[in-house]
């Protein structure tokens, strides 16, 4: 004995933690959750204010040079585009003809560019793979055309290698005011940039036809430019649609007229990219306003910095109200009153301690924080582009959406000189402070959420909340494992003896079984995701049948799962290896939803936050129903779980959330389908985590709930 | 035995003589006071690239333009630029660079000689060209070939911090390789005095470890505190010019070459609270009172004069009595007289001055003062004739 105790060392300290935190795994996870909720609702408080770090973009340095003589030029150009409006019945080739005649008189190069609107397919698997350049061919139908104008202006001194995009989306089937005032910005902007001395990078501006969605116009314009395509633009043209149609026509008549070669034409790489809108409602602030869109595709943002320098010229420069989209619900919410409350008296009493502790804010900054906080998160998570900034981050393009709105007054045409004035203005500000740039935005945050204009928080604050919800997931797993083999063990020995070998070995590997239905499972979550490859086709179907059709499908393929996986619960006899199945199967699934949480979260890490708070109770709380004799605990806990679980399938989950946000008497079940179908259409990751993490954990959880113990 | 060792010992006697009056040589020659203000070099660099370091260039071509001004000619000019601003694409007016938002004065006119630009401007290339290890293909235009007679100012600006320059956004220039090249420099004789100016942020640490007698250094900061562009031109959209520099230049433009200005009425010209900094300078290493020390004894090219009577008996004279001081080219000495003429008609006072501050010009003017006083000039040739007669005497005696 005395020879075997220096064998017997102590584990090492981080063994030791691991095994005290998996012997006190309730409490942790309690804990644990706890913490990270409290964490995501203190993260409004823990906003930092924004700064430009990239010290080569300098924005609001040099005055503004636009001067009225461009305005008014603008204002001209816009009558013009509204008198089309009025009279000419083929809209969509008048405006390409007046945008491409006055960018001719200024000197710039242009040209058309063609595109089909494209149906919108199902490609789940998009968001891994870069734009494919094959699209073009495919799918596209001959009857629908768009038309984009391109404007380019040459650095004088430039090297040509890179460029600034500034795109106005407009319906080339009927022009509404904003949109021809968003072309009167960009006109003005161009016709100064063509005369000016300082440009170091191209410019293009895009008047882009957003008759088939604002996204597909700028979509297609920007696959093309991304895809070099050498010959002569007829023998594109011949390859997609053997019909001629009436816009080559025209195109051969304009390149008659003008004498010009209308080939697509490059500018160098682009640096940065601002989508101008002006909204046709007018402001509710008794300033202009402008409202800033970030969010692209899978929850990518541009760089903080050009949001940055639109929010301080825009503020500092040109005294527009500026405003990030928020959740409206959010500010009328009692709790998020009495929480900011609580919230500003901690700061106080925190300051009343020590002067410096300064990180109280105050009630009416923390609900709008938060609502803007939500909306941010919100839209992140669901992966669908906000505007058709979304199109450029597909290229690594920092772009953003700029919409202004005007504040209506008596004296309409004067104000509208003043808003051509001020919105040309603050576009020349932020083209000639990206101008400066040096290299592609890289110095501030990508991975932020913003809590109001000039208020974000990094990812290294929002991480923490994520970190403490998945936290517990892998020693709640632990324990429950440990704990099964221990009984198991304890069991066989009972049964076998205590030497018996072959029973250590058939303990040790009986986990499989759980993980086989685990795997089974996720195989038929994939199975699942995969599914409306086959009859999203159905024409003439309306939301609800789909989703009703898509729910039936699920719960047969469900039942035929319980057939065959029947067998496995039949394999254990007696209570007590049943009770370590449970384990096992709770355990493995535990994992499951750790590894599918984490994976989320590199890709789109708001998913991931959002599944993290729907998932990781659901995961936890699970236990057989029939553990145990019905008590006023077990029942508590079963009610629990049940509530738990029925919030956890996604239909209901989104119908409960949107009517806690919205009221009740405005949803429909079917809106669920037509989310879904929008997720996919836009190729978000967030559908490839519903059906591939979240279905299969909800599944195992009902499996452990139905468990026969 | 004897016969041999005797010989051997003498030869070792000759020797020991020998080197130590080579010894004593060299040391009275490197004493820097022994040897006179013979010619003036700049060496003035910008360290920072980029279009938003627009300031750093101005202030560097604007000190080139000041010290031109001021008498220093181009081939003693080492300028070193690290961007070239003027044709930047983002400049609004090409190939013009300004240091003052009226746009008065164009800094990049017809005659700027840029001799290290872009990536040149390394710290190995500048230490290279304080101490003048070049490689054999460098032009004689681009190294620094000052003598033990020569007054060098160094110029640097950029983007600092503690103990440090940066270079390029790449490289840093620490005050201890600053201090081992200034030391090198003293060791080759390679000046009589230094002066380092510096505008960059914490300019004051970069001097740190200097300990070469002749040095003197001005900083734009102390240590912790930054040095802050003085104005922004919002016509070309960056900040034209550091404080510092902007007012050094308001003192210098006051000034012509001819002008008396000392330098410790440049260091008084700093007023903290325009700064916004607090401008240092080191003058422990250097000998002379800062009020008796022109500044164009650095920021222009006048020299102490050598007063003369007439210039081909000065001239021979200084030929007969030491080859060890070197003259400037003919060039530079028709300048420097004809600023001691103009001198001579403004002030008499500061040729008094140098008279007795310069020992060469003192001895020399003493021998001829005492010449002037010997009245019967026969007599003297007469005596001097008798005298030789006893020598050669003596010599045919010994000879025979």
């Amino acid at each position: 004995m005395e020879e075997k105790e220096p064998v017997k060392s102590k584990p090492r300290p981080i063994i030791r933690l691991g095994l005290f935190l998996m012997s006190h795994s309730l409490l942790v996870s309690v804990v644990c959750c706890t913490a990270g909720i409290l964490a995501l609702l203190l993260l409004p408080v823990l906003a930092k204010n924004t700064y430009i770090s990239e010290n080569a973009l300098m924005p609001g340095s040099a005055s503004p040079m636009l001067s009225s003589d461009d305005v008014s030029e603008a204002s001209r150009f816009v009558g013009k585009i509204l008198s089309l409006n009025s009279s000419s019945a083929s809209l969509g080739i008048e405006i390409p003809r007046l945008i491409k005649q006055h960018i001719t008189a200024l000197g710039g190069e242009v040209n058309y560019h063609e595109f089909r609107s494209q149906l919108n397919t199902f490609r789940p698997l998009q968001f891994f793979a870069s734009p494919d350049p094959g699209i073009i061919q495919e799918n596209s139908s001959c009857m629908s055309y768009g038309l984009n104008t391109v404007g380019i202006i040459r650095a004088p001194h430039g090297d040509g290698k890179e460029a600034i995009v500034i795109v106005t989306p407009y319906n080339s089937g009927k022009v509404t005011a904003g949109e021809a005032l968003s072309l009167g910005i960009g006109y003005s902007v161009f016709s100064l940039l063509t005369r000016v001395t300082w440009l170091a990078k191209d410019i293009i501006w895009l008047a882009s036809d957003s008759q088939y969605g604002e996204y597909a116009g700028v979509a297609a314009w920007l696959r093309e430019y991304h895809t070099p395509f050498f010959g002569g633009l007829g023998k594109l043209h011949s390859e997609i649609c053997c019909e001629p149609s009436g816009f080559s026509e025209f195109e051969t008549d304009a390149i008659l007229e003008t004498g010009i070669s209308d080939t697509f034409r490059h500018a160098g790489t682009m640096a940065a990219a601002l989508v101008i809108k002006v909204a046709d409602s007018s402001s509710e602030f008794e300033k202009d306003a402008l409202s800033i869109y970030a969010e692209a595709s899978n929850g990518q943002m541009p760089n903080l910095d050009l949001v940055n320098i639109v929010n301080y010229l825009a503020v500092h420069g040109h005294n527009l109200r500026v405003k990030v989209e928020k959740i409206q619900s959010f500010l009328h919410s009692w709790w998020l009153w009495g929480l900011g409350g609580l919230f500003e008296s901690l700061g106080k009493l925190a300051r009343s301690l020590n002067p410096q502790w300064s990180f109280g804010i105050s009630i009416a900054e923390y609900v709008e924080g938060s609502a803007t906080l939500a909306s941010s998160l919100y839209n992140q998570a669901l992966g669908v582009p906000t505007g058709p900034h979304g199109a450029f981050r597909d290229y690594q393009v920092d772009a953003i959406t700029m919409e202004f709105s005007r504040q209506l007054s008596p004296g309409y045409r004067n104000r509208q000189t003043e808003f051509l004035m001020r919105g040309g203005r603050l576009v020349e500000g932020v083209v000639r402070s990206v101008n400066n740039l040096l290299e592609k935005f890289h110095q501030s945050f990508f991975l932020y959420l913003l809590t109001s204009p000039n208020r974000f928080v990094s990812v290294g604050v929002y991480m923490i909340a994520f970190a403490l919800l998945v936290a517990p997931l892998p020693m709640v797993a632990a324990s429950l494992f440990s704990d099964a083999s221990k009984l198991g063990s304890m069991n066989e020995q009972s049964t076998s003896g205590p030497f018996s070998k072959p029973a250590l070995k058939f303990r040790s590997w009986k986990w499989l079984h759980a993980a086989r239905t685990v795997l089974i499972v996720q195989f038929w979550g994939a199975f699942m995701t995969l599914l409306p490859y086959f009859y999203c086709h159905i024409p003439n179907s309306s939301p609800m049948t789909r989703l009703l059709i898509w729910i039936v499908l699920l719960i047969i393929s469900l039942l035929l799962l319980w057939l065959n996986l029947g067998s496995i619960f039949s394999h254990g006899n007696n209570t007590q290896s049943q009770r370590t199945q449970w384990a096992y199967l709770k355990s493995v699934t535990i994992a499951a939803a750790f590894t599918g949480l984490c994976l989320m979260s590199v890709i789109n890490f708001a998913t991931a936050e959002i599944g993290a708070l729907l998932l990781v109770p659901m995961c936890l709380m699970t236990v057989p129903m029939k553990l145990k004799g019905w008590t006023l605990r077990t029942s508590m806990q079963v009610a629990c779980n049940l509530v738990l679980t029925f919030l956890g399938f996604p239909p209901v989950a989104f119908v409960v959330l949107k009517g806690a946000l919205k009221g009740f008497d405005s949803i429909s079940i079917g809106e669920f389908w037509t989310w879904m179908e929008a997720l996919w259409e836009w190729n978000s990751a967030t559908y490839v985590y519903i059906c591939m993490v979240h279905l299969p954990c909800w599944v195992l959880c009902i499996l452990t709930l139905l468990h026969p113990c | 035995m004897e016969s041999f060792t005797f010989p051997k010992a003498v030869a070792f006697l000759v020797v020991l003589i020998a080197t130590n009056l080579t010894g004593a040589i060299s040391s009275t020659v490197s004493h820097s006071t022994a040897t006179m203000h013979t010619n003036n070099w700049a060496v003035l660099v910008c360290t920072s690239r980029f279009w938003f370091n627009y300031r750093h260039m101005a202030n560097t071509l604007s000190l080139y333009r000041t010290v031109k001004r001021l008498g220093i000619p181009d081939e003693r000019i080492i300028l070193m630029l690290a961007d070239d601003m003027a044709c930047n694409a983002r400049n609004k007016y090409p190939a013009q660079v300004f240091n003052n938002e009226n746009h008065r004065l164009n800094l990049y006119g017809d005659n700027v000689e840029v001799d290290y630009r872009g990536y040149e401007v390394t710290v190995e290339n500048f230490l290279r060209v304080l101490m003048g290890r070049h490689e054999n293909a460098v032009p004689r235009s681009k190294r620094l070939l000052s003598d033990e007679g020569s007054h060098i100012l160094v110029y640097m600006t950029g983007h600092g911090g503690d103990e440090f320059l940066k270079f390029q956004d790449s490289e840093e220039l620490q005050s201890h390789d600053l201090a081992d090249a200034v030391k090198q420099m003293k060791e080759k004789r390679r000046f009589k005095e230094l002066l380092i100016m510096v505008d960059t942020c914490q300019a004051a640490t970069l001097f740190s470890q200097l300990h070469s007698p002749g040095v003197l250094a001005v900083g734009s900061s102390l240590k912790g505190e930054n040095s802050y562009s003085h104005h922004l031109d919002s016509d070309v959209g960056v900040s034209v010019v550091d404080r510092f520099t902007f007012y050094t230049l308001a003192f210098f433009e006051r000034l012509n070459m001819y002008n008396n200005a000392s330098l410790s009425s440049l260091f008084n010209s700093y007023n903290p609270n325009l700064l916004l900094s607090t401008a240092y300078y080191r003058t422990d290493l250097y000998q002379r009172r800062l009020e008796e020390v022109p500044v164009t004894n650095f920021f222009g090219s006048v020299m102490e004069t050598i007063h003369t009577d007439s210039a081909y008996g000065a001239l021979s004279g200084k030929q007969l009595k030491s080859g060890e001081i070197k003259m400037s080219s003919g060039e530079d000495r028709q300048r420097i007289l004809e600023n001691s003429d103009v001198q001579d008609q403004g002030s008499g006072l500061n040729i008094k001055d140098q008279q007795v501050t310069c020992p060469f010009t003192r001895t020399l003017s003493t021998i001829h003062e005492s010449v002037e006083k010997v009245k019967d000039v026969d007599g003297l040739v007469n005596f001097g004739l008798v005298l030789v007669i006893p020598l050669l005497a003596v010599s045919s005696w010994l000879s025979s």
